[in-house]
């Protein structure tokens, strides 16, 4: 019995790893080649599909074009601002709908849920939200970044699910020992769903992070303007080279400095995440049961 | 009661008077809201303290507010959009024609004729071409500030003069030796690097407005030399068309059809690809491209090209001549940075406001926005030409720390000698020639345009985004070969345009080009 | 006196009805007081919007604003329903929408799989963290990657080809090719990313189901089978069906900086030839109308495979 079982498993890890493997090639090959174009200096051969150029040879002249800029510390700057407290107001306002939802006893459940859906699906576009944000006067203020988007449809409906699937026997016992329903929600069903609450806030976070059209926009001050925006602004900056008589810039090719801002946006995203993984821990939620 | 205390009272009372009415009126400063085309897109707006926001209070009375807009034209235009469905433009704004006719029939800009006696000196030089004002009459009427934009005639025809001389050519005048030129830089391995790696020809597809539908303002040349650049014929009131109806327009795609079926261009003609255009010709890809003299020549811009071949040359030749000697270097369109002034602050009475801060710009603080101060930034010649000598190199204007000083430089400059020669200097490439942009620029000046002024003025139809599509996807499948190009198929072409309201629309612009004096 | 008290117990019957619904409101009532606030901002937010809509069916004059700009009834939706390319730009959304959500989806759903199965930790976990990252690469620079791969003189693929004894083949410019490029370049940038919510939905699975099974010899297949997927199928239909709501969606960004005239005929969809018309006409209307209509098409859709999923998958969006 053994014996066969770890074959079987053995084939089964080989095919599973190959297949993972597989498609990490895939996958870094091209973002590997980005990443060469961001430290290439200009080249004329393209030395093997410019993907084992030397170290030797790199330059981080496209970074600190970005980095040396005077704004980028506050475009920075205002770029936490907005992903925090866009964070922030994200979740008080996303979880109590999501969970409130889930409770399959609520009366008017499909009432509401419809009512949440048709916006969902009815996207009326740009000028009407414009005029509704410019009547409340929210314009040239983080507000008008932050709000509007408050609630994502599409992932208060991914949060809705995982609230139902919490067994509702951990909820009534609670109940009958006398727990307000916060107590519930705060005390037992978000420590169960860590994992979807990750999620969703790492969903919302990286979507307030690379921010740029509303910003454009609602934020006219220049002090405002958060990272996004001032990388798309150095890179427009090349398009109208030829009515620019400073060298002070295209020290590098527009490639390169595209590429550059690729990595420049990536990286605080690409730092949070393994520590968020470990928070992706199996059975998060049969242990509530058992507990 | 005492006379003479009565009249202390009396003139201390009249004094108090006075300065209230005088403080008051120092504290009435009118806000100005400026949506700036900023002249450095990532640089920022100028510093709080800026000298001339000080200025403009105290000279002015003007509590100037800058906004910068967005970097490239299209978010500009989304910016705009939404400001006039808002009803909530600025004061003064930057903003392009097309913008400007759409939202000026909607009553949300006012009409400037009134503004330009209160500028005198402004309007001499800058709204005193007949052809720019025609840019931003509605009715005859201006509704827009026309300063000039960027220089007339940028753009042309260049070659790899190296390649020529190592394979022993000359410089083709005709079409017909520029395809001889062409399939030796595409066979005969020009760059000598043991590659087939090289084309003839080199382009990308540029097309935006209806005035540039077809191929695109980079093969103008090769339409040019058959006598049909551009998408109408302006040559009298009587040939006035849609240049698609003369045969020549359908050789001119046979022979873009002959270039692209023999690989003698480069195979992403037919992509939108600036960036990777500019790049490969940059790497020495092709040898015959059309390009705009700045972003060939200045240093920054060939400085990629000097390090990759610094025994390249590039030079500027003329259009080839057709079958029937016609030749074109392409379109020639005035070009306006058009500034607007919205309804709503005409109504508020801030005009003659907007209209002194214009005029003082152009007058005496023409050095201040270009240049930055003087003695600081920049110093002036015997000659009156800007020089960098006697001042400290950091704070030169053209330092990056320094650029958000003169970001307003736009609305002042006007393309004099003394800007153009500092702009675009000379200066010595890696194997020590000599390089001079305005060399080239006055090369395209004197080659032949085709007169365009006319298509800018000429309204869009209704379905010009069918018409549009139609047109183009035609062309470039004929030329391409994804569909056949022969007598039957280009008739249906033809009818096709015609269904789509071909005819309607020469009508109705023919009347307007003859109403606005564009044709006779 | 058998109708009286009929009618009395009736009556009973009703009234108790009617306050067992009240009764369930006020049990229910610290989930209302939690909806109060979002309930709030959906009103401004996300019908607001929806309001200022009408101008669908008017013929928008900023200086009038949205309430007094003139009705023209259906004339903008006219104007786009009478485009020569409706059809075909219907078809084409549909068809590269569809494409990405029939690849894109089970493919996410099977990475995640493999990657939970996977028993070589640090591995899996590099994977995980790579496989994402294509995320946040903008199409502005995926496009350039595509060049690299798929460029007539110099793309790897053609070399390829070329090496093989073949002709190059100008993948973006090739009306055959082009649906294809944009449907596995996006299922490639998008599918780690994706893969993170199913991985999100397994940990929250019995682990002693996975135990119980094992110690009945079932092999890995099996649990997939019939622990891991039943446990996930209510994310995967909820997703499913959200996509299918924006199905009409097909990708603005992606088309527009990849496409080129000679491929029009296939890759042109609904969002870039409101695009094109806004830009050239200034058309707010017909932009809002033309986001109507996508609604509509959108909540039919969700309506219909709604009532399917729940019916034969026992799992639904509403």
């Amino acid at each position: 019995m053994r014996k066969i079982k770890s074959r079987e498993e053995l084939t089964f890890q080989i095919v599973t790893n190959v297949f993972l493997g597989l498609l990490l090639v895939i996958v870094i090959l091209p973002l590997w080649r980005v990443f060469m174009l961001s430290v290439t200096p200009f080249k004329y051969s393209d030395d093997s599909f410019g993907l084992l150029v030397s170290p030797a040879k790199w330059t981080i002249e496209a970074y600190s074009q970005f980095l040396s800029h005077p704004s980028f510390l506050l475009a920075f700057r205002n770029s936490l601002i907005i992903m925090f407290g866009g964070l922030a107001i994200n979740l008080f306002m996303t979880v109590p709908m999501a969970y409130s939802l889930s409770i399959r006893t609520l009366p008017g459940r499909k009432g509401l849920n419809v009512l949440v859906m048709i916006p969902f699906l009815f996207n009326p576009g740009l000028i009407p939200a414009y005029l509704v944000v410019t009547s409340l006067h929210l314009q040239n203020t983080f507000w008008a970044v932050m709000i509007p988007g408050a609630i994502g449809i599409y992932n208060m409906f991914i949060m809705r699910n995982f609230f139902a699937e919490i067994p509702i026997d951990l909820k009534e016992a609670a109940r009958i020992d006398g727990a307000s329903e916060l107590f519930v929600l705060f005390r037992i069903v978000l420590p169960l769903s860590l994992p979807i609450m990750l999620t969703i806030g790492l969903f919302y976070a990286v979507g307030h992070w690379n921010e740029f059209f509303t910003p454009i926009l609602y934020l006219n001050s220049n002090k405002l303007q958060p990272l996004p925006v001032l990388l798309r602004n150095i890179l427009m900056g090349l398009n109208t080279n030829e009515f620019v008589e400073y060298d002070a810039f295209s020290q590098v090719s527009v490639q390169s400095l595209k590429a550059a801002s690729i990595f420049i946006t990536m990286l605080p995203m690409m730092m949070a995440y393994p520590w968020i993984q470990k928070y992706f821990v199996k059975g998060s939620l049969a242990g509530g049961i058992k507990g | 009661m005492n006379r003479a205390v009565l009249r202390t009272l009396v003139a201390s009372v009249l004094l108090l008077a006075l300065a209230f009415v005088g403080g008051a009126q120092a504290q009435k400063l009118v806000d100005i809201d400026l949506w700036l085309l900023q002249a450095v897109t990532e640089a920022g707006p100028p510093p709080d303290d800026w000298v001339g926001y000080q200025i403009i209070r105290d000279k002015l009375g003007i509590n100037l507010k800058l906004t910068l807009q967005p970097s490239s034209f299209s978010d500009q235009d989304t910016k705009i959009s939404v400001a006039a469905a808002s009803n909530t433009l600025p004061d003064l704004f930057g903003v392009n024609r097309d913008m400007l006719v759409k939202i000026a029939k909607q009553g949300l800009v006012a009409q400037v004729d009134s503004l330009l006696p209160l500028m005198p000196e402004r309007t001499k030089t800058h709204y005193s071409d007949p052809l720019r004002n025609k840019l931003v009459q509605i009715n005859k009427k201006m509704y827009g500030l026309p300063d000039p934009g960027a220089m007339d005639r940028v753009e042309g025809l260049v070659i790899r003069k190296d390649w020529l001389d190592k394979l022993g050519l000359k410089v083709p005048t005709t079409l017909d030796e520029l395809l001889v030129v062409a399939r030796a830089f595409t066979e005969k391995d020009p760059d000598g690097n043991g590659k087939a790696d090289t084309y003839g020809f080199g382009a990308f597809y540029e097309s935006s407005s209806l005035a540039t539908i077809g191929f695109g303002r980079r093969f103008d040349y090769i339409m040019g030399a058959f006598g049909v650049a551009g998408t109408w014929n302006f040559e009298s009131a009587k040939k006035f068309q849609f240049n698609f109806r003369d045969p020549n327009f359908r050789k001119a795609v046979e022979f873009i059809k002959k270039i692209n079926d023999e690989k003698l261009i480069d195979q992403t003609w037919s992509a939108p690809n600036k960036d990777e255009f500019r790049a490969r010709w940059k790497q020495g890809k092709f040898g015959i491209w059309w390009e705009q003299f700045a972003a060939l020549s200045t240093k920054a811009n060939y400085k990629d090209f000097d390090a990759n071949f610094p025994d390249g040359e590039i030079i500027p030749i003329l259009p080839p001549k057709g079958p029937q000697g016609k030749s074109s270097n392409g379109l020639d369109q005035a070009n306006a940075r058009i500034y607007a002034v919205s309804a709503k602050a005409m109504k508020d009475g801030k005009g003659p406001y907007i209209a002194k801060l214009l005029e003082w710009m152009a007058t005496d603080g023409y050095y201040l926005l270009g240049f930055g101060v003087e003695g600081v930034n920049f110093n002036k010649d015997a000659k009156g030409y800007i020089t960098m000598e006697g001042i400290d190199p950091a704070n030169a204007y053209s330092q990056k720390a320094m650029q958000p000083l003169t970001q307003l430089r736009n609305m002042v400059y006007v393309n004099n000698d003394i800007e153009l020669a500092v702009r675009y200097p000379t200066y010595k490439s890696a194997n020590g020639k000599t390089m001079d942009p305005l060399a080239i620029w006055k090369f395209f000046v004197n080659s032949p345009y085709t007169q365009a002024l006319g298509s800018q003025i000429i309204d869009p139809p209704s379905n010009v985004n069918d018409f549009t599509r139609f047109y183009n996807e035609n062309l470039v499948k004929f030329a391409l070969g994804q569909q056949p190009l022969n007598d039957k198929t280009w008739n249906e072409f033809v009818k096709g345009m015609d269904k789509l309201g071909a005819k309607e629309i020469e009508k109705t612009a023919k009347a307007k080009l003859i109403d606005a004096g564009l044709l006779d | 006196m058998a109708d009286t008290s009929v009618s009395q117990s009736l009556d009973r019957a009703t009234r108790s009805k009617g306050n067992r619904l009240w009764g369930e409101i006020v049990r229910h009532r610290a989930f209302y007081a939690m909806l109060f606030i979002p309930l709030v901002y959906f009103m401004i937010f996300k019908y607001g919007p929806l309001v200022n809509a009408q101008i669908a069916f008017k013929d928008f004059m900023a200086l009038d604003g949205v309430w007094k700009s003139p009705w023209v009834g259906f004339k903008n939706f006219i104007t786009f329903f009478s485009s020569i390319y409706f059809w075909e730009l219907i078809r084409n959304t549909m068809f590269l929408s569809l494409g990405k959500l029939a690849l894109g989806l089970p493919m996410a759903v099977i990475l995640a799989l493999a990657i939970n199965e996977s028993s070589m930790r640090r591995f899996k976990r590099f994977v995980q963290t790579v496989t994402y990252l294509p995320h946040f690469l903008s199409w502005v620079v995926m496009y350039g990657v595509l060049l690299l791969l798929l460029s007539p003189d110099e793309g790897l693929l053609n070399e390829i080809i070329k090496a093989l004894g073949g002709k190059e083949i100008a993948f973006l410019q090739d009306p055959k090719w082009y649906p294809t490029v944009v449907i596995l370049s996006d299922v490639w940038k998008e599918m780690g990313w994706s893969a993170i919510i199913y991985l999100a939905a397994i940990t929250g699975i019995d682990p002693g189901l996975y135990e119980a099974a094992e110690v009945e010899g079932a092999s890995r297949l099996k649990r997939i089978r019939y622990i891991t997927l039943p446990g996930i199928v209510d994310v995967i239909v909820t997703i499913a069906l959200l996509r299918l709501g924006t199905i009409l969606d097909a990708g603005f960004h992606q088309i527009f900086m990849t496409y080129s005239v000679p491929v029009y005929s296939v890759g042109d969809i609904i969002d870039t030839w409101v695009y094109r018309q806004g830009v050239l006409d200034f058309q707010f209307s017909l932009a809002t109308a033309v986001g109507l209509f996508k609604g509509v098409l959108g909540l039919s859709l969700v309506w219909a495979f709604n009532r399917l999923s729940r019916r034969y998958l026992d799992a639904s969006l509403f």
